[in-house]
């Protein structure tokens, strides 16, 4: 169902240079929508709309139908979740525990069931060891979790991660890409503000590209991951696969599609060696 | 976006007042400030504050100077409103002068820093003979201030997203809800400067005391006309404010406002 | 002797029960561009910060081993004098760029070396020149691209003309156009200029292209260190494959391909041509 619905938003932080341009997407719930583009595209002010942290000077936003110049932050946030690149923005609390205990207080969560719900999440995420710990004794990627673990402790319908894979190792990603598919086949809403392309590849259903503050190309990652045109005007560059596929389709091989991931292509060529589709 | 801090942001220009040498600008700044601080009535000061528009509108700079006395005017109606209700006697008109004053000191330092680039001011600094490991601090602490606003504005944007309602509340409430965003901002801010500091060592800070600035600062013709003219009109100012000549003046325009 | 020498090297940071280098050992010439990665935690930013006399003047706390770069004793050599042999470009550019000029700012360095203006002038412009940046000279480092701006901080680094450029995740905020040119740009400074490029990367997708080697860190110590091509599979445990070496790997499986992985897009579709080609 369209759980966040964009209309032609407008917006600008001094009133003379326009950020965002008319803006039109949709998010769905049981989908990962990627927002990709490069730095300045507009992708993290057009998020920021999606919780009412900023409201658009034309156009509106609808989250599961209410306006957001109609709520406030904290009602928006109810439902739609906001994790920061940084987590360092917003871990405050003495103990780790207390970081996820704030967030379901706020969110109006019953004591006792909080104190239920934050063991269940400290351990989902792999930090009930620091329960008792200051979240700054913690590494970086442990802040993270930290972050995400408080956000989702109150279950909100739809999740906005940005750039949640910028500077993160290897086992981290996956753990994210892991999480991002686990929320999905929940039923959640996925936004993953992203310039990484791989990562995209991976989780991502759907792709909405931003430059100029517009929305340049929108629709299912294997397309839009895979159109040259489209992804050099985000200033982006194609997948590796897809980067590869292109250069044999080039070179006058006859692929059935340009693949999106490794398999794909494997399964490509398998089927020009046996001569066939696949 | 805080439009507040905005009045003390350098934007490169060429105009004859960003031109000017920064120690020629700190003695405009000494002038107006002293004027401001000394000057006891409405119109000396509307005067004062006229001149400070002149030399912003001569530094293009009046739009960004107006943008952000939006952001003051809640505390210069502070001002006024504290001061009306609680003076014996005169009250208008102190209120106004009070008000007033402030402005014009903000102003002064808004036609300063608004027209002087941090690192400008820190090599005049070192030209009059600081040392590097102090005039890095002011280049540091004004370079920042932007980073530190926005750093503010993320961290408050995190929170309400957690549901922190930082607009509602009591005023105990509101306080406590504002100290929640002291923590994570000290921390940010005590590891950015961490940043800094391995940054300054990747760049040979700290091998000499004084060095010999890249750019060469030498005082022109501008600059001795505008420090001349600043200490004569300082001096003048002084002399006039103890005056019974001044104090004429203002009992007219005491006259004027009547027991308002 | 080695550009950069490290022997057994261990290191704990003052107030800290753990070490963060156990026993690391390097040597490293001009003209190499050494990829350094491993999982979080794993030491890379610790060994970054030998190099260049962070650690242990900086960082305080317990250093042994043999640390020497251009032939100076690191614990022995203040780091205003290592920053005239190896430079440092960290990942915030925000953090690193102070002045309201790209001009100041490249000169900055050289004001702090105590170098006469006449030579910080030529040297300024020489480095303008070298990294493209002449018609940036004027402009406010915060109104640039983050491209741009790690641009001026390699510029800025890399005025005081050090035999190594040290760096640690320069692109992890950028968006993958600028990441690439960052890093081509400085492969093309080991291969021009012959300076030793020590890179800490995550993204092995953007970075092993340009990798002359790949060492692999993983609590505290190296685990693998070689030719790129080689060691991405060593170490995939680890720091994971790019996706080309995915594809190349299942090939391999199958039967079709032996040898070293692609790491471009490139050089995997030639494979690929070579395995059609070759059945048919």
């Amino acid at each position: 169902m369209e759980a966040i619905v964009a209309e032609d938003v407008h917006f600008s932080y001094d009133g003379l240079q326009p950020v965002l341009n008319g803006v039109s997407l949709v998010v769905r719930t049981g989908e990962v929508l990627a927002l990709m583009g490069e730095n300045g595209a507009g992708k993290t002010t057009l998020v920021k709309h999606f919780v009412g942290l900023l409201k658009p000077r034309r156009g509106r936003v609808l989250v599961f139908g209410v306006d957001t110049r109609e709520a406030t932050v904290a009602q928006l946030a109810r439902r739609v979740g906001m994790v920061f690149q940084n987590p360092d923005h917003q871990l405050f609390a003495e103990t780790v525990e207390e970081e996820v205990l704030f967030t379901l207080r706020n969110m109006g969560v019953p004591p006792h069931e909080a104190r239920a719900i934050c063991d269940a999440v400290l351990r989902e995420f792999d930090l009930a060891r620091y329960r008792d710990r200051s979240p700054y004794s913690l590494s970086v990627g442990e802040r993270k979790r930290l972050a995400l673990a408080s956000v989702l402790s109150y279950d909100p319908d739809v999740l906005v991660l940005d750039e949640p894979t910028a500077g993160q190792d290897y086992f981290n990603k996956s753990k994210i890409a892991r999480l991002v598919n686990g929320l999905k086949r929940r039923g959640k809403g996925v936004v993953v503000v992203t310039h990484d392309v791989e990562f995209a590849a991976q989780v991502a259903d759907r792709v909405a590209l931003m430059a100029g503050g517009r929305v340049v190309r929108e629709g299912p990652a294997a397309e839009v991951l895979i159109d040259a045109q489209a992804i050099a005007a985000a200033r982006l560059t194609l997948p590796q696969i897809p980067a590869a596929a292109a250069i044999l389709r080039e070179r006058g091989v006859k692929l059935s599609r340009i693949p999106l991931l490794p398999g794909g292509l494997y399964a490509e060529v398998i089927a020009l060696l046996d001569g066939g589709a696949p | 976006m805080s439009s507040v801090l905005d009045v003390f942001r350098f934007r490169r220009k060429n105009t004859p007042l960003h031109r000017l040498d920064p120690r020629a600008k700190f003695a405009i700044l000494v002038l107006f400030s002293a004027a401001s601080l000394i000057l006891n009535d409405l119109a000396s000061l509307l005067l004062v504050l006229a001149a400070e528009v002149a030399l912003l509108a001569v530094a293009r700079s009046a739009g960004e100077w107006l943008r952000s006395l939006k952001g003051l005017s809640m505390l210069v109606a502070m001002i006024l409103a504290l001061n009306y209700l609680t003076l014996p006697s005169n009250r208008l008109f102190t209120a106004l002068t009070l008000a007033l004053r402030f402005i014009c000191l903000t102003t002064a330092f808004s036609v300063f820093f608004l027209t002087t680039a941090a690192d400008e001011l820190a090599t005049a600094l070192e030209a009059s003979g600081l040392p590097r490991e102090y005039s890095i601090m002011f280049t540091m602490s004004l370079r920042f201030v932007p980073s530190l606003a926005r750093d503010l504005q993320t961290i408050s944007d995190a929170l309400r997203c957690r549901g922190l309602e930082l607009e509602k509340g009591g005023l105990r409430t509101r306080i406590r809800n504002y100290t929640y965003l002291l923590v994570p901002l000290i921390v940010y801010e005590l590891r950015r400067s961490l940043m800094i500091a391995e940054a300054l060592e990747a760049r040979g800070f700290g091998a000499l005391k004084r060095v010999e600035p890249y750019v060469e600062l030498r005082l022109g013709r501008a600059d001795y006309a505008a420090i001349a003219t600043s200490c004569t009109l300082l001096a003048l100012t002084v002399a006039l404010r103890f005056t019974s000549l001044y104090e004429a003046f203002v009992r007219l325009q005491l006259s004027i406002f009547g027991e308002l | 002797m080695a550009l950069v020498e490290l022997i057994d090297v261990h290191f704990r940071y003052a107030g800290s029960e753990e070490y963060a280098l156990r026993g690391v050992s390097l040597e490293a010439e001009e003209g190499e561009f050494v990829l350094l990665v491993g999982p979080s935690g794993c030491g890379k930013s610790t060994l970054l910060r030998v190099l260049n006399g962070l650690i242990p003047h900086f960082y305080e706390g317990d250093f042994r081993g043999v640390a020497r770069v251009a032939g100076l004793d690191v614990p022995k050599t203040p780091p205003h004098v290592l920053a005239r042999h190896v430079g440092m470009v960290f990942q915030d550019p925000e953090n690193q760029l102070f002045l309201s000029s790209v001009e100041r700012e490249i000169a900055f360095g050289l004001e702090n070396m105590g170098l006469p203006r006449s030579e910080i002038r030529r040297r300024v412009r020489e480095v303008l020149e070298l990294f493209g940046l002449e018609e940036l000279k004027d402009r406010a480092p915060y109104e640039l691209s983050g491209g741009q701006q790690q641009k001026v901080a390699i510029a800025s680094v890399m005025a005081l003309e050090p035999r190594v450029l040290a760096m640690d995740e320069p692109t992890a905020n950028l968006d993958p156009i600028s990441a690439l040119e960052i890093l081509s740009l400085v492969s093309r400074l080991t291969r021009e200029r012959g300076v030793l490029a020590i890179v800490v990367e995550h993204r092995l997708e953007l970075a092993l292209r340009f990798a002359t080697r790949m060492v692999v860190m993983d609590g505290g110590r190296i685990v693998a260190s070689g030719d790129p091509r080689r060691v991405v599979l060593e170490a995939s445990r680890l720091v994971g494959f790019p996706p080309v070496v995915v594809a190349h790997q299942l090939l391999r499986n199958r039967g079709l391909i032996g040898g070293a992985p692609p790491l471009t897009p490139e050089a995997l579709s030639e494979e690929i041509l070579g395995v059609i080609g070759w059945r048919r």
